[in-house]
This record gives C-alpha cells, sequence and structure tokens, in this order.
C-alpha cells in the first residue's frame, strides 16, 4: 500500500522522530517560556497514511470545536503544521500567555491575535529546528487562526479525492497546571516525503558513521 | 541619555512582551510600537530612534526587508530581528543587514546581550 | 540527589525547567561521597550514570558505569572521549543509540532508550538509559546526564507477557489524563477491529463502543473516575462492524500531588461467554413465559372444569330431586285423575273445579320437573331427523302468537348456497329450546324491537370453542334489545339463574336449552353486551339420513282394557304402585302386582294364566327394571314391557336416548297416557 520509494526504515523513523523531538522540544521550551508552567510532551507519533485516513485520525481526536493555529511551509520538503487544541481551552491559553496583565475582556479582545502569535512561535521554533538539524531551510507563511472540525483544518476532503500518501505526525502536549491540552500536528505531502527521506539518510550519515 | 525604542511587530502580543522586556532592563528607555513596515517607516520620519526590534514574520514586507530599509537609512543603528524562526539561514540572513538575532519568545536574559550592546554603540556614536 | 535521577512521569516527557545544574554536578558528587552516590544509586536500581559535558565534550561516568563498560576507574576524574558512550553498545543498537544521542546534543530533552551492553566478561545485558539535556539561556543544551537501569530481566518478563498476552487475546492500554491519544497495544487495535498504531486518539476508541454504554477510556474530570477499570462494553469493531463484548480490567493511578492520573488496563474479548450469558438468561426468561403461559391454560382449563363439575353436581341434584318428585307428582295426578272420575255429575261443582285447579297445579310442577330433568341432561330424548327449515316454518304461527305485535319477527333459513342440512335432534325439544330462547328474546325488548330466527350451515374444522370437529347447523336467535353485561353472561346457563323479576321466570330456561345442545351432541354459544341485543346460537350436528317417519304425531287413543288381558305392574314405591293397579283395574285390565323384581319374577313363574303385559318402573333396588325385563321375557316368551320411569338411567338409555324397541312412559303420567301406551303396546 505504501509506495517502496516512501517507506520509511526503522533508522529513519528513529531519526525522523529524534528530529521532531529536538523540535517539539524547542517548541515545548518556547511555550514554557511564554506561559511559565511545565509543559508534559508525548512521544511523537508517526505515520504514513492517506489524505483520507489522517482526515479521519484528526476528526476522531476530538469531539469538541477545535481550534487550530496553522502555518503552511514549503522547500524540500512541503507541507502543514497546526498547533491544535479544543475550542474550550482557547481564552485560557490566551490568559497564560499574557501573564494575567490583561482584564477580562482584552483577553476576549486578543483572543484571536495572541493565538496568532502563540502558534507563530511554537510552530515556527519546531520547524526551524527541523530544519536546522536537516541543514536546509524551509519558507514559513503567516500563522493563521482556524475553527473548526479536523478535516476543516486540514483542508482534507473526507470524501476522498485526494488519493496521496501523507506524512502524519502528532505530538500531545498539556500543561496541567493550567488545564490546557492540545497537540502538534504536521501532515507532509509524499512527493516531499522522497525529499525528506534523502535528508534522513544524510542525516544518519552524519550522526552515526560507521555504524549504520 | 535619552533612548528611544521602536518595535515593529504585527503581533500586539510580542509587542507587549518585547516591551515588558525591555522595561525590565532598561526602564528609562522610551518606547514606541509599529505594527507593520509600512508604520514603521512612518515612525521613523516622525520621531527620533535609536534602536530598532523587528519581528521577522510580518505580511507585505518582512522584517529583514525593513532591517535592510533602515539599515540604508540609519547605518549606525542597533538593529535586531526577533523570530521564532530560528532557521541558520535567518540568523545569516539578519548577520547580512548587521541586524541581531534574538530568538521568540523574547525574555529579559535573550534582550540583555543585544542591549547593553547597542547602549554602548549608541554612547561611542554621540560621543 | 542527583537532577538525573527525578525522572517525570512514565509516558511523558517534561522540557526540562532552566538548566539547573551546576557544571559542579560533579563535585556534589565527589563531596557525597562515592561509595555512599553508589550506594544510592544501587537501590534505585541504576547500573550506573553519566554526564556528557557538550560544551568540553567530554564523559563522566560512575564507578557502576565504568565497571559495566570496562573502563578503567584510574580515568574516571578526567573523563572519557564522548565517543565512549557508544563503545559497549551491542552493535545493532548502536546506530539508533547515536541517532538518539545526536537529537539530545541537537536540543531534544528527553532520551529514553533501551539498548543491549556487552559487559567485559562477555554478557549481554538489556539497558534502559534514560537522560536528559541541560540548556543554557539560549536553549543551547550544555549537558546530557543519564542514568542505566539493568532491564535484562524485565526484558524477558516483557517477552513472556507479550507472549502470554497475544496469545491469551489481551490488549494493554496506558492513557495519561490530558493527552488526546492513549498509548495501545497492537492486539488492543486488532481486537477493536481498529488500524494497528502504537497511539490511538480516545475518540477513536471510544467511537467504537455502543450508545448507551461509558467510554473505553474514560476523560474529563478525575473525581469520576472509578478506582478500578473493570468493566464490560458492548463494541462495534471498526474494520467489520461486528457486534462483541469486550472486557476491561486495569488501575487508575493518581499522581502522587492528586492534579493527574494514569490509567492502565487491559482488554479481552468476552463474547462468547456473553453470549452463552444471555442465551442462558433467555432461556429462563422464556421459561417463565412459558411457564405462565402454560399456568394461564391451565388455570382456564381449571375454570372450564370447576364450571362443569358444577353443572354436573347442580344437575344429579335437580335429577334427583325430580325424579322423586315425579313418583309424588304420578300419585298425585293419578289421585285426582282417579278422584274426577268418580266424582258423579250430580256432585258439588266447586268439587270438580277444585279438583281441576289442583290438576293444572299438578301438571306445572310436572312441566318444571320436565325442565329440570332437561337441564340435568336426563329427560329421554327421541331424536331422529329434522329438517329445521320446516321445524322453523311450523313454528312461525306459535312465535306470532307468543311474541307480542310490536316485535318484529324474521324467520330465515338457508345454507351457503344450499338448503340447511337436516340435524339430529328430538324435535319436541329443539321447539322448546327455540321457544325458550324466543321468550327470553321478547323479555329482553319491552320497547319492541327485532326477533331473528335463522338458520345455516356451520363446518367446524375443532378448536372452535368445546365443539368437536364436524358439520353442524347453527340455529341463531338474535334480538337488539336491552343485553347482558359480563357478570350476567357468565351465569346465564346456571340453573335457576334468571334476570327476569321474581314470579316471572323459572330461571330454567337457558340451561334447559343448554342442557338440550349437550345431550344432542352440539353446543350453544351466547354473545351479548349491554344496549346491543344479545345473539344465541345453538349448534346441533348434521345428520347424514333422510328425514325419519313421524311416528310421534299419531297419538295412541286411550282405550279401554279386556280381564283377558294380564298386566304385571311392578313398582318399589307403593303409592305409585297402588295408583297404577287402580288405574288399570278401572281401565279393566286383570293386574297383578310386585313390590320389585324378584316377586314379579316369582309371580310370573307361578301364573296359571298368561300374563302380556310388564308395567316396570326403572330404577328399582336389587333388580333394575330392565334386568327385570331380560328374566320376565325368559320366564315368559312374548311378553311385552313399557317401562315406567322419573328418572330413566342407563339401564334404558343408550348415551341419552332411548334403546331401540324399548317403550317408556315418563312419570308422572295420566290415566289417559297410561292407558294410550298399554294400549298400543298389547295391540303390536
Amino acid at each position: 500500500m505504501i509506495p517502496e520509494q516512501i517507506a520509511l526504515t526503522e533508522l529513519e523513523r528513529d531519526a525522523l522522530t529524534e528530529i521532531v523531538n529536538i523540535g517539539v522540544s524547542r517548541a515545548a521550551s518556547s511555550l514554557r517560556k511564554m506561559i511559565g508552567e511545565q509543559v508534559l510532551l508525548s512521544v511523537p507519533s508517526i505515520e504514513v497514511v492517506s489524505h483520507h485516513r489522517a482526515a479521519r485520525l484528526i476528526s476522531e481526536r476530538e469531539v469538541a470545536d477545535l481550534i487550530a493555529v496553522r502555518q503552511d511551509f514549503t522547500g524540500p520538503f512541503s507541507g502543514r503544521a497546526l498547533l491544535i487544541f479544543p475550542e474550550t481551552n482557547s481564552l485560557e491559553l490566551v490568559r497564560a500567555v499574557t501573564g494575567g496583565e490583561l482584564s477580562a475582556a482584552e483577553v476576549v479582545e486578543m483572543e484571536q491575535e495572541a493565538l496568532a502569535e502563540t502558534g507563530n512561535v511554537i510552530l515556527n521554533s519546531c520547524l526551524a529546528t527541523m530544519a536546522n538539524m536537516l541543514k536546509r531551510s524551509l519558507t514559513m507563511t503567516i500563522p493563521e487562526v482556524l475553527r473548526g472540525d479536523g478535516a476543516k483544518l486540514f483542508e482534507v476532503d473526507e470524501a476522498g479525492s485526494e488519493e496521496g500518501l501523507v506524512l502524519f505526525l502528532y505530538i500531545d502536549f498539556a500543561v496541567r497546571m493550567r488545564d490546557i491540552r492540545g497537540y502538534i500536528a504536521m501532515l507532509m505531502d509524499i512527493p516531499s516525503l522522497a525529499t525528506l527521506k534523502e535528508l534522513l539518510d544524510e542525516f544518519i550519515a552524519s550522526v552515526v558513521g560507521d555504524d549504520a | 541619555m535619552s533612548v528611544t525604542v521602536m518595535i515593529v511587530d504585527d503581533s500586539k502580543l510580542a509587542r507587549i512582551v518585547a516591551a515588558k522586556a525591555l522595561t525590565q532592563l532598561q526602564p528609562e528607555w522610551g518606547k514606541v510600537e509599529a505594527g507593520s513596515a509600512r508604520e514603521a517607516l512612518d515612525v521613523i520620519d516622525a520621531q527620533a530612534v535609536d534602536i530598532a526590534l523587528i519581528d521577522f514574520n510580518m505580511s507585505e514586507t518582512d522584517g529583514l526587508e525593513l532591517a535592510a530599509e533602515l539599515r540604508a537609512m540609519r547605518p549606525d543603528m542597533p538593529i535586531a530581528i526577533i523570530t521564532a524562526n530560528i532557521q541558520d539561514e535567518i540568523i545569516a540572513r539578519a548577520r547580512e543587514v548587521g541586524a541581531a538575532f534574538i530568538a521568540k519568545p523574547v525574555t529579559g536574559e535573550g534582550l540583555s546581550g543585544f542591549l547593553s550592546g547597542a547602549a554602548l554603540k549608541l554612547k561611542t556614536t554621540r560621543a | 540527589m542527583p537532577e538525573a535521577d527525578a525522572g517525570p512521569p512514565p509516558g511523558a516527557q517534561a522540557a526540562p525547567a532552566q538548566a539547573p545544574l551546576p557544571n559542579a554536578d560533579r563535585a556534589a558528587g565527589s563531596a557525597l561521597n562515592d561509595n555512599q552516590l553508589r550506594a544510592v544509586l544501587a537501590a534505585a536500581g541504576a547500573s550506573g550514570s553519566w554526564d556528557w559535558d557538550i560544551a568540553g565534550d567530554r564523559l563522566f561516568v560512575d564507578i557502576s558505569f565504568a565497571e559495566l563498560y570496562g573502563l578503567p576507574e584510574a580515568d574516571l576524574s578526567q573523563g572519557f572521549p564522548t565517543a565512549t558512550f557508544f563503545r559497549a553498545i551491542h552493535p545493532e543498537d548502536r546506530a539508533r543509540i547515536r541517532i538518539a544521542v545526536a537529537g539530545m546534543l541537537a536540543g531534544s530533552s528527553l532520551f529514553s532508550k533501551e539498548f543491549r551492553v556487552c559487559t567485559p566478561d562477555g554478557k549481554v545485558l538489556w539497558m534502559h538509559g534514560r537522560g536528559q539535556s541541560h540548556l543554557d539561556a539560549d536553549d543551547e543544551p550544555v549537558r546530557f546526564t543519564g542514568l542505566l537501569v539493568d532491564v535484562t530481566e524485565r526484558k524477558r518478563t516483557e517477552e513472556r507477557l507479550r507472549i502470554a498476552q497475544s496469545a491469551g487475546g489481551v490488549g494493554t492500554f496506558e492513557y495519561s489524563d490530558g493527552f488526546a491519544t492513549v498509548s495501545v497495544s497492537t492486539e488492543f487495535c486488532s481486537l477493536l477491529g481498529l488500524h494497528p498504531a502504537d497511539r490511538l486518539p480516545v475518540r477513536t476508541i471510544n467511537a467504537v463502543v455502543s450508545e448507551g454504554y461509558l467510554p473505553l477510556i474514560p476523560e474529563g474530570v478525575q473525581e469520576a473516575l472509578p478506582d478500578t477499570l473493570s468493566g464490560e462494553f458492548l463494541i462495534r469493531r471498526g474494520e467489520d462492524g461486528e457486534l462483541r463484548w469486550i472486557a476491561r480490567r486495569g488501575e487508575v493511578q493518581r499522581d502522587a500531588e492528586g492534579s493527574g492520573y494514569r490509567l492502565l488496563g487491559v482488554i479481552y474479548d468476552v463474547t462468547t461467554a456473553k453470549r452463552q450469558e444471555s442465551a442462558l438468561r433467555e432461556l429462563a426468561e422464556t421459561l417463565e413465559q412459558r411457564v405462565a403461559a402454560e399456568v394461564a391454560e391451565r388455570r382456564h382449563a381449571e375454570e372450564a372444569l370447576r364450571q362443569a363439575q358444577k353443572m354436573e353436581a347442580v344437575g344429579q341434584l335437580t335429577g334427583g330431586i325430580a325424579h322423586d318428585f315425579n313418583n309424588l307428582l304420578t300419585i298425585i295426578i293419578g289421585s285426582i285423575d282417579m278422584a274426577t272420575r268418580r266424582v258423579a255429575p250430580s256432585a258439588d261443582p266447586r268439587v270438580r273445579r277444585s279438583l281441576e285447579q289442583a290438576m293444572k297445579g299438578a301438571e306445572r310442577a310436572a312441566a318444571l320437573t320436565h325442565r329440570l330433568l332437561a337441564f340435568s341432561r336426563r329427560q329421554p330424548l327421541d331424536p331422529r331427523a329434522v329438517n329445521v327449515r320446516d321445524l322453523l316454518e311450523g313454528m312461525s304461527d306459535l312465535l306470532s302468537r307468543t311474541i307480542a305485535e310490536s316485535i318484529a319477527i324474521t324467520i330465515e333459513a338457508r345454507g351457503s348456497g344450499q338448503a340447511v342440512w337436516m340435524v339430529e335432534a328430538d324435535p319436541h325439544q329443539l321447539e322448546n329450546a327455540i321457544l325458550n330462547l324466543a321468550v327470553n328474546a321478547r323479555d329482553a325488548m319491552p320497547g319492541g324491537g327485532t326477533l331473528s330466527i335463522s338458520a345455516r350451515n356451520a363446518t367446524f374444522t375443532g378448536g372452535e370453542g368445546d365443539m368437536p370437529a364436524g358439520d353442524y347447523v347453527a340455529i341463531e336467535v338474535a334480538d337488539d334489545g336491552i343485553g347482558m353485561d359480563e357478570d350476567t353472561l357468565a351465569k346465564v346457563f346456571d340453573p335457576f339463574f334468571t334476570t327476569k323479576d321474581v314470579g316471572k321466570g323459572t330461571g330454567l330456561g337457558l340451561s334447559m336449552v343448554y342442557g338440550f345442545a349437550k345431550q344432542s351432541g352440539g353446543g350453544i354459544d351466547i354473545a351479548s353486551q349491554p344496549g346491543a341485543g344479545t345473539r344465541v346460537v345453538l349448534h346441533l350436528p348434521r345428520c347424514h339420513g333422510g328425514p325419519a317417519e313421524d311416528h310421534a304425531y299419531h297419538p295412541a287413543a286411550a282405550e279401554h282394557g279386556r280381564p283377558s288381558e294380564t298386566i304385571l305392574v311392578v313398582e318399589d314405591d307403593d303409592d305409585v304402585r297402588r295408583y297404577a293397579v287402580n288405574a288399570l283395574c278401572d281401565l279393566g285390565y286383570r293386574v297383578l302386582e310386585a313390590p320389585d323384581g324378584h316377586a314379579a319374577i316369582d309371580l310370573l313363574r307361578g301364573a296359571e294364566k298368561k300374563v302380556d303385559l310388564l308395567v316396570t318402573d326403572v330404577v328399582m333396588p336389587r333388580m333394575s327394571g330392565s334386568e327385570l325385563a331380560r328374566y320376565a321375557r325368559e320366564a315368559m316368551s312374548g311378553l311385552g314391557v313399557l317401562y315406567v320411569s322419573g328418572y330413566p338411567h342407563d339401564a334404558i338409555m343408550h348415551e341419552g336416548r332411548l334403546g331401540e324397541g324399548v317403550d317408556l312412559l315418563s312419570k308422572p303420567f295420566t290415566m289417559q297416557a297410561l292407558a294410550a301406551k298399554v294400549r298400543e303396546l298389547l295391540d303390536r
């Protein structure tokens, strides 16, 4: 089912997991600096799936309406990164990142803008770190705040007009003290994946050397 | 010594965070904010600005382009690019236009090195 | 306690707090005293610890680590080249550990890997290396510290557990509060029919649970969490949509500070057990239903039996009373008859009138006992083939006279496209029954109405009430009068039950009809509702023969006897016997009498003259009338026999009807009836 050229070897998968780990560690560190609380991260989950299944995975994750900050990235590998959390968490997150300096009314007024900036910081630090690890550069769009279900956030058509495969990657995060939870998700197109695979092999070669 | 810092960021939250860090380090300094490159140029025209803190990721004109324009106008002005996009390439491009690089989210620690350097530079330039 | 020892909660990694460990970590270790530190680490299950100085590119390890790797103890304080870290790692594991460490050196926050270490003495041990990076202000990692824990034993256990789980079809899961996904085993996914994955969204898992069941993975308010995860769930498998039962067992582990929790558990399929259980339960439930139905049916049958027994008992009683009563009436009527004959024409006319009144009263009493007998089904019937249509037509005159003018009468006899069948019944009793029903109908319509009498063919296939399968003619008498309620309806066949005012009815009408129908091999149905009239249907069995010769309509003329004709009267009741003897003497016969069978036989044997006719009671002590008749005929051939009875019995009854060739005179009888019957027999 998965085309030969994009099937990741175990080492490549390890390498990708590690690179994502580095990226989200950096992102979590950024978030921690913004809200001054410990941020818990799960082990990244990486799957190569169809567009359709990716949409299902997203829509199955959450019952509640979602809010997301989305950034598309282009470069040697292209795709879409999202910071997603239940809409009910939104104001709490805004309150957290604004450090209690704003009135309730201001928090509401600032919501959209504050979410965009938070997503910008988290997704940028994650993607930039990954780009650095792979020694390539990525171009990132201005963050966009979206509301809706999973399929809408990824602009994936559940009817399945898009047959292609994607790399679907997500990491749960939770801020216990603030009752904030969410996840970072990334979708990468398969043509980009072929490139990513090459980049991963380069990375492995540089790190592992003769032990590969 | 009167110093005015211009904070350019399309995010109000980012401007608040930067201004807060700045106030911690240099409570006496004046602050002026701009929400875009165009606004920043208007501010420069209208008043004296000594230091610029510029967000990279902005629509229309990005922070590096604005930094290059300012550099052309004010070769000696201390400029810092502030962004969470910590790619080596961005850092290198910031250096090319003679701007410092400060990672987002901005903290006092992250900002202090640049500000003390800038203060020193202003002192020598004015002297 | 070294920082590295305090790991984040399992299943989660923490972004470390700003590198709190000073470079003097090692100094702290040495200050603590190496032996003490080793003891603490060993107690914690550690097989060694390391401190990778990223900036200085040097690896520092403790003595356990050095022993494990076979490093010279003397060099501990100087540290080792960082590549040393990988030296003892099994070649097959080395590449992935290099990748993981590269991640740590680049800023990844948590290191948690299992790998094999080859010890200097040639052993291969499984190690779990857990570590974390320490970052500077710019988020640059400066140190990477960690612990090695020997998990060789655990690995074996895990392997055994894995085999046990897959063999036993047990799926495992672990969920950290706050995450949207659950860490699961492959078996877990396949049990639920889900795409195999290491982590599944909570919602994906809970979506397979059927409506009405709690979620498989409880979320949200932790106060509502149970202490254990025991539960059973009906699920619809993701892949094939099959309905299965899944059991869940496990534990809820709360964080020490109580702010969060973890769920650790297993699931397994219990469909077979559940199905057996439900099959058993269903069996038990339907058993109850079946028993209930059986009991209801039985109760119904018992009720019917009780009713039948009641009717039977009442029948016995009334039959017995009627018998005795008939004897008395025979005497009364006979005596009045006799007295009337002997009253001189010149006598006081009041005497004659009184006798006539007495006779009328006695006749009414006789009619009453006759009806009682009809109900008790002990009246002698004389069934023959009867054309119902003709019978109904013949009754129309009588009916019009009996029924008030305010009531319209319709009489209709039709088959379904064919003539109404013949029935086998006693025509007199049938007329009586119809008349009875018609009178009841009339009384139910005090304000006038329509009385409909009809006859039609009906075929029963069995199962219609208590009627045996077969062809019947249904004779229906319906009115549109006041009707009856259910309570009344339930009692209408009871003798002496009447809805009529005291003195207006005997309460024997319907019960007599009932008795007649039963005795004729048919049945009776009644339907009524208050205000909606009453409909009574009499079913009589079809007769396949043609109409018999109507010999009942040839009344014998009252004839006197001759002294040459000898009649033997046998009757145990002295009064009745005396009456009969007197009556026959009066008629001019020579009469012999005997109180019982034995005396009668003696008389016959010793008789000088031929006896022409035996008139005997049916029911007598010691010898019954039929026995006597048999012996008497042996003793004297050509002897005629006339039975007299107020209580005909099996001896002369064949299924409730007179046997062939048996002549019966019902008590009470008038002298005229006796004379006619005796004459008829003697002349035959």
